[in-house]
């Protein structure tokens, strides 16, 4: 009888592990992160840009302090924004995610900048971030190459 | 002698009739229709056009770009630089989006050139700005030139930019007017698109531009 149930027993508890290791990232700290995208760059193109959209669902407010990545020297926190129909790159030293808000970074508005890497990234590939909060947590997110425009 | 101005007065009858028809006729048929400017979403017109100055630039793949380069076809002209990862490509891929919506509906629609001419020479130039503009589309075209020659261009246009320092000198960034310019095939400045673009708009209004534009210049 042990025979039987120590597989199912097996397979139970990885199914556990799978769900929590899942869940966590999510009902942890209430953030929950989706949309994360780096725009594939064309040709010659030195900068990339990323995107993602960031949810607070707890009762405290958050503070994105910066971003790091292996795959790109660096990650700068970036706002477009057209004043007097001039377009402008300011940096942003943090992004705030109110409580029970949501912050999204979206072509022509807040974005991630980074310098393109030797080689260049294609739509598919899969890069990751870490994003910094203010409070001390870290979280890592994947990011997926994508063409702009094609859904 | 009776008899004639008996045969006078009865063909002055028919003038007044005959004037009658003729101008029913003519306001039916032959009445210029006033030209309305078109509503329009997003561009704004400039009803009169406006002439430009000669000006001398050059493509990617080596080629002089002059205000001759604008005649013969409705041209986008939009001023930007390659290291702007979201503003820029962002517009590229409105245009193209825009480009592909104008020629997949039935109509008359004239495709425009489309231009992107950079104004950060020191970065941008050659086979680079040829292939990046080409991502988008393979018809589009990146130029560029020297300070003086995007100035004498630029200027006349209201078209604005700026280096803006970084901390290390390699990561400048510019400030760039966001608007797109519409040329007509006469190579006249014909009207701006605001920021912020979207490729619906420009599909909606390009064609509305170029019916009134044949109907002012019939």
């Amino acid at each position: 009888m042990i025979k039987y149930l120590l597989p199912l027993l097996a397979l139970h508890l990885g199914f556990q592990s799978i769900v929590l290791a899942d869940a966590l990232p999510d009902t942890d700290n209430g953030l929950i992160i989706s949309n994360v995208w780096v725009r594939e760059a064309p040709p010659g193109a030195a900068m990339l840009a990323a995107y993602l959209t960031i949810e607070n669902q707890s009762d405290k407010g958050r503070e994105l302090e910066f971003v790091v990545s292996k795959y790109f020297s660096h990650v700068m926190m970036h706002k477009s924004e057209v004043i007097d129909g001039v377009a402008k790159m300011l940096h942003q030293d943090k992004l705030s995610i109110p409580a029970h808000g949501k912050l999204e970074l979206k072509p022509g508005g807040f974005h991630l900048m980074m310098p393109a890497p030797e080689k260049a990234l294609e739509a598919g590939d899969t890069v990751y971030f870490r994003l910094y909060f203010a409070n001390g947590e870290s979280l890592p997110v994947k990011a997926i190459v994508k063409r702009a425009g094609i859904p | 002698m009776n008899n004639s101005n008996h045969s006078i007065a009865r063909e002055a009858i028919w003038i007044i009739p005959g004037i009658l028809i003729a101008a029913i006729i003519w306001l039916v048929f032959f009445r210029p229709t006033p030209v309305i400017p078109p509503e329009l979403t997003q561009a704004t017109l400039l009803p009169e056009g406006r002439a430009i100055q000669p000006f001398q630039l050059s493509t990617g793949s080596g080629e002089a770009f002059t205000l001759e380069n604008l005649k013969g076809h409705w041209s986008f002209l939009f001023f930007g630089y390659t290291h702007c990862p979201d503003i820029c490509p962002t517009t590229l891929q409105d245009l193209a989006a825009s480009i592909k919506i104008m020629a997949s509906t039935p109509s008359s629609t004239m495709i425009p050139q489309v231009v992107f001419i950079s104004v950060d020479p020191e970065r941008d130039n050659g086979q680079q700005l040829s292939d990046y503009v080409q991502y988008f589309n393979n018809d589009f075209i990146g130029v560029t030139g020297s300070e003086n020659e995007l100035l004498a261009l630029s200027r006349q246009l209201g078209i604005i930019y700026a280096r803006v320092e970084e901390k290390s000198s390699e990561d400048y960034l510019v400030d760039h007017s966001a608007a797109l310019l519409l040329f007509d095939p006469e190579g006249h400045f014909r009207a701006v698109f605001g920021a912020p673009h979207k490729a619906d708009n420009i599909a909606h209004d390009l064609p509305l531009i170029q019916a009134w534009y044949g109907l002012v210049n019939d």
